[in-house]
């Protein structure tokens, strides 16, 4: 076949030598060195701060490394820029979209190489040309649909399109499943499959241990800016080693006993449909219980707690507080009225102003309490309303004026949690509370909830993370494609709990193959 | 076909339904709408506003707002009054070195905004009342009237109802055309106004692009300032007032995106005939002339509230 | 880890590194360099005069400045400003009411007027540019039709009063009023729960609305205030002037309102004031405006003057913002 033809003998081999990158006396990366072959999809993971982000804007041109340096096939390599990058054959596609929505997808792949016919823009080669770049995926979208009405799983595949047309040998993606649904990921992880068949070198980041499982054949590990593994098999790694390479030492899971027997419904959902798209939701949350929220992304678990709390509007059915039937309007109402919190799985969005102090932002759900009678706000007020917050949850600031953007991703997810438990609330939807934090973090964060739920805050808890919500979760109710498919009481063992858990997600939806061996389980 | 569609832009219908809509009502409404002279002051009229709402619209374009689009025209009028008055320049040469002028003060602008990082707001601000304090120094207030008698009389002239006056927008009109949608320069102009990161990660130089559309918009200022001293017979330090106002106006009316990278040249065009519609059937209705200011400001508020109310029912489906 | 108070270092260099120290400093140098030109510029008479339109430009900054606060502009400060000083002139002339009710009727006018704006704006959620360009031209229409932009001379006699009064020889009453002003905004946006919730809706409004914080409200007190503010400053032209002219305001006002707040460091994108940089932000553009008046250069040339020096204060900071974080 022609494709097969023009792909061969057009490997080549990325390596990373020894690289080295500090900014401001803080070594982001030391010393490292890996190598990304032709044919091989090799995962890159590591915590928040391991280096990651930083290895990956090196070897994309964005930014050149103060010792070591990179090779292509061998032969020493550096990029000023990411236009260098590219034009040495490595095409990235990172996790913000990088495509021109108005234009369409035949001028988005062509765009740095317009084809002109006398003078003027040649559209048919356009749509010639880039239509033979899709083809080199299978892809049946039409090159003159305008990107914008694209969904983003589309996106990413012409983004892929774009670069391999752009002879990208070394395809670099970085948490590309972050926002697709999976169906749409297994449709990419085929098409990567298919790519590691022609040759090409993939670098696959990703903080998903169960997906790296699923497809790589390497993994590579950075932990605090060193190698904790490099381009290991695989085949030779288990699920529970992969995480002591990242934190350098064994898992430790939270002691989260059952403590208190439930207590009374405090927020009931009855056949609620919402205009998200939800239909018919069951669930009820009580008193010193943590109930799950399981779901892979795009279940709809996001949009429901959204939808509670106000920013969406429920269409259909009942929402019960505390036994009544209520309406909530807007997130304002649901705090002081219905004493109702949303810890945000977004905090750099929407959890937290990034360009205000640590007080600030924690203080922000409570300054009407705060306040004197001349709703003033004094800053002593302020400093010991939030103080033993910010000592319980052990957030690392220099004091209480340093902007949030100084801190730590960790640190950062704690002041976004500091500014629910000062708002103490009856009830706290926690959204994704540990993604892309370290596990030591991780681990207080765990403890912290788990205290919460004791001390009689009813908790519902939305995670992707199987682990996290079976170490946490006294009941999971699973979602699917926006609507309940089932709830599970938690035994707390995790072969049992996860198989439980999957066979309700797929018992609404045909089994989709992910990678060599369908879901993997540790 | 496509390549013509590509050439006139977005969905203007609704637009030229209104200006036909209109033309009939103002036709049964006053006897003197229908008439050749009349037409004809409309368009003459018009002439120089789409100019400067082209002028306007291709930095919406690009994804930034130029707020000196009045204060350079007025700045292009007394200079080029100034050269056919006091260098007693022949037309031929007066009339290139206007433009010229007007590119230029558009690539102080825009060298200002791309190579210091300014905001394009703040930037073209300041510059706007730097071109005001120069045009102003210059003339001490006084026009210069010494405009020679062919121009002015090339500005009166017409063929029926059709202004001389009206020839260079209409020419214009398909050259922006031309260059936003069958030009490499174009294109990629419209890119950054996009998505200007993903545009640089394509080569695609933003700094560059932003240049060109403040040239370009300085060109359409002048262009627009040298038509206005023709109109009015004589070069006014205040030509160029009230030029922010109807600049933003007719794109936005016209279907421009406010966050850059979509406008609408015919849409555009229209909204500025329709506006000039409406101040022409003011005027012949007798109504009080200050109504002009008001129902600018009120179609304004009607066209983005439509297009809120489209955006957000879009949304819900 | 502590949370003990900022040592005394890290306070200094914040304070070093403000744009107020600048502008301070620039204010004093020019203040010096046209005395020594011109005594007379150093004259009670002088700084009365300045003093007076200052008042005018940091009211009509402050107007700006709480819009910016929330992330949003305020095209129509000038038409508001108009709306309000051809109202009081009707309501003196025409009605008769006496000066301060008269005064107090057309703040409510500037208040409602830019209420309309921040219901728009918060209801629609139209882009506030685009909003407050058609409201500036809705308002200044609706003001001319009603006027027929015939200026009102003939006011009672109390008003002139007050604008030629003199405190202390050179303190005119406006200019006073403008500094508690200054420092009630100060109050409000460091301590009051309404300021802090603008703040914060301004620099991240998803956050904020997240948090408990009505987003919308925020939105709409900001513009009521910047309409009540610019009503003020419209006020004080009528005081100074003895008379309401509806050349007023208008577009006039657009560069000193935002050149006050942005030579003082007040963020355009939302979420950050500086009340004192403002404040000193016009008291600079007023040295110079006055300055080269005593000094006898051109009036005509001080539009240059201004647009190239907001551009050189600007790019000031820019750079040394990029300095210091290259020193870093």
């Amino acid at each position: 076949m022609a494709r097969h033809s023009r792909r061969e003998n057009l490997t080549m081999r990325l390596g990373v030598r020894n690289v080295t990158k500090a900014f401001a006396n803080i070594r982001a990366l030391d010393g490292v060195s890996m190598e990304f072959a032709p044919g091989e999809i090799h995962a890159l993971m590591g915590e928040n701060g391991a280096g990651k982000s930083t290895l990956v804007k090196i070897i994309t041109g964005v930014q050149r490394p103060d010792a070591g340096e990179l090779s292509l096939d061998g032969r020493p390599a550096a990029f000023a820029s990411p236009r260098d990058a590219l034009a040495a054959g490595i095409g990235a596609v990172h996790q913000e979209r990088n495509l021109i929505p108005l234009f369409s997808v035949g001028e988005n792949i062509m765009l740095e190489r317009l084809p002109t016919k006398s003078g003027v823009i040649d559209y048919a080669a356009i749509d010639r040309r880039a239509r033979e770049a899709l083809d080199l995926l299978d892809l049946g979208i039409d090159t003159r649909t305008q990107v914008a009405r694209l969904s983003v799983a589309q996106m990413q595949l012409v983004e892929i399109a774009k670069a391999l047309s752009l002879n990208a040998r070394v395809l670099l993606l970085d948490e590309p499943t972050a926002s697709i649904t999976d169906h749409e990921a297994a449709a990419l992880f085929a098409v990567l499959n298919r790519l590691k068949g022609e040759g090409v070198a993939i670098v696959f980041v990703s903080h998903k241990l169960d997906e790296v499982m699923a497809i790589s054949d390497r993994v590579t590990v950075l932990r605090d800016g060193r190698l904790a593994a490099s381009g290991e098999p695989i085949s030779q790694v288990t699920r529970s080693r992969l995480v002591s390479l990242m934190i350098g030492r064994e898992e430790r899971r939270a002691e989260i006993a059952r403590g208190r027997a439930p207590g009374e419904t405090v927020l009931e959902l009855a056949g609620v449909a919402t205009s998200y798209g939800h239909a018919n939701v069951n669930l009820v949350l009580r008193r010193f219980e943590i109930l799950g929220l399981y779901g892979l992304v795009g279940a709809g678990r996001t949009e429901l707690a959204k939808a509670v709390i106000g920013l969406g509007e429920i269409t259909g059915g009942r929402l019960l507080v505390n036994g009544r039937p209520t309406v909530i309007h807007n997130p304002h109402e649901a705090l002081t009225r219905r004493r109702i919190g949303y810890v945000s799985e977004d905090r750099k969005g929407e959890g937290l102003i990034l360009s205000h102090p640590v007080g600030t932002n924690v203080a922000m759900t409570i300054w009407r309490r705060i306040a004197s009678v001349l709703r003033l706000v004094s800053p002593s007020a302020e400093r010991r309303a939030v103080k033993p917050f910010v000592d319980r949850l052990a957030i690392k600031a220099t004091s209480l004026s340093q902007l949030v953007a100084a801190l730590s991703g960790g640190n950062q997810q704690k002041v976004s949690i500091a500014k629910w438990l000062a708002a103490e609330t009856h009830i706290l939807i926690v959204d994704e509370p540990t993604v892309g934090i370290d596990i030591k973090t991780k681990v207080e964060l765990h403890e912290l909830i788990g205290g919460l739920s004791r001390q009689g805050v009813a908790v519902l808890l939305i995670s992707s993370d199987m682990a996290e919500m079976i170490a946490l979760a006294d009941r999971i109710v699973v979602m699917h494609d926006f609507g309940v498919v089932g709830e599970i009481e938690n035994d707390r063992r995790y072969e049992t709990m996860s198989k439980a858990i999957m066979e309700k997600i797929h018992g609404a939806d045909a089994p989709q193959p992910i990678g060599h061996d369908g879901l993997a389980s540790p | 076909m496509t390549a013509v569609r590509r050439a006139i832009g977005g969905d203007w219908a609704g637009l030229l339904a209104v200006l036909v809509l209109g033309g009939v009502a103002a036709a049964f409404l006053s006897p003197s709408f229908l008439t050749e002279f009349n037409i004809y002051v409309m368009l003459r009229s018009a002439s120089v506003a789409v100019l400067v709402a082209f002028s306007q619209m291709i930095m919406l374009a690009v994804g930034q707002m130029n707020l000196s689009v009045g204060a350079l025209g007025g700045l292009v009028a007394v200079l080029f009054g100034g050269m056919l008055e006091r260098l007693g320049l022949p037309l031929i040469i007066a009339i290139p070195l206007a433009l010229l002028v007007g590119v230029a003060g558009g690539l102080i602008n825009g060298v200002l905004t791309s190579r210091t990082g300014v905001n394009g707001f703040i930037v073209t601000l300041a510059t706007g009342s730097a071109f005001t304090g120069i045009n102003l120094g210059l003339t001490e207030s006084k026009p210069f009237h010494g405009v020679p008698r062919e121009f002015v009389a090339l500005g009166d002239s017409h063929w029926d109802f059709i202004p001389a006056l009206l020839w260079p927008p209409l020419i214009v009109a398909p050259l922006l055309g031309v260059f936003l949608y069958h030009l490499k320069a174009g294109r990629w102009l419209l890119a950054v106004g996009g998505n200007p990161s993903a545009a640089q990660l394509s080569g695609v130089s933003a700094d560059s692009m932003v240049i060109l559309a403040h040239a370009i918009s300085g060109g359409l200022s002048g262009l627009a300032a040298i038509l206005a001293v023709a109109q009015l017979g004589a070069a006014q330090p205040e030509t160029g007032a009230g030029w922010l106002l109807v600049s933003f106006a007719g794109p936005i009316i016209g279907g421009a995106s406010l966050a850059g990278g979509s406008v609408s040249i015919t849409g555009a065009f229209l909204a500025v005939l329709v506006i000039a519609l409406i101040e022409n059937v003011l005027v012949l209705a007798n109504v009080d002339p200050y109504w002009v200011q008001f129902m600018l400001g009120a179609l304004i508020m009607l066209t983005v509230g439509i297009n809120r109310w489209r955006a957000i029912r879009a949304a819900r489906t | 880890m502590s949370l003990a108070s900022e040592p005394a270092q890290r306070a200094w260099g914040r304070l070093r590194d403000a744009p107020q120290i600048g502008l301070a400093a620039a204010i004093a140098a020019l203040f010096i360099i046209f005395t020594a030109r011109q005594p007379a510029f150093a004259s009670s008479f002088n700084l009365f005069a300045m003093g007076r339109s200052l008042a005018v430009d940091v009211v009509v900054g402050f107007s700006q400045m709480v819009v910016l606060a929330t992330g949003g502009m305020n095209l129509s400060v000038g038409a508001i400003g108009v709306c309000c000083v051809m109202c009081s002139g009707w309501l003196m002339h025409s009605l008769g009411l006496p000066p301060p009710l008269a005064f107090l009727l057309a703040l409510a006018l500037g208040a409602t007027l830019g209420g309309l704006n921040g219901v728009a704006i918060a209801r629609t959620g139209v882009n506030s540019f685009v909003a407050t360009l058609a409201t500036a031209n809705l308002f200044s229409g609706a003001m001319l039709i009603l006027t027929r932009a015939v200026p009102i001379n003939r006011l009672p006699p109390e008003v002139s009063a007050i604008g030629s009064y003199r405190m202390l020889g050179f303190v005119s009453p406006p200019l006073v009023v403008a500094l508690l002003l200054g420092a009630a905004l100060f109050v409000f946006f460091s301590y009051s729960v309404t300021g802090k919730e603008m703040l914060a809706a301004g620099a991240n409004p998803r956050a904020a609305a997240l948090s408990g914080i009505s987003v919308d409200r925020s939105i709409i007190v900001s513009h009521l205030l910047s309409g009540l503010l610019a009503g003020l400053a419209g006020l004080m032209v009528v005081v100074r002037v003895g008379a309401a002219m509806p050349a007023v305001g208008g577009e006039d006002w657009l560069l000193p309102s935002f050149l006050g707040p942005v030579l003082g460091g007040t963020a355009l994108a939302g979420g950050s004031v500086a009340v004192l940089g403002a404040l000193l932000g016009a008291t600079l553009v007023t040295i110079i405006r006055s300055g080269l008046l005593v000094l006898n250069i051109g009036n005509f040339w001080l539009q240059l003057f201004l647009g190239l020096f907001l551009l050189a204060a600007v790019l000031a900071q820019r750079y040394r913002g990029i300095a210091r974080a290259r020193l870093e």
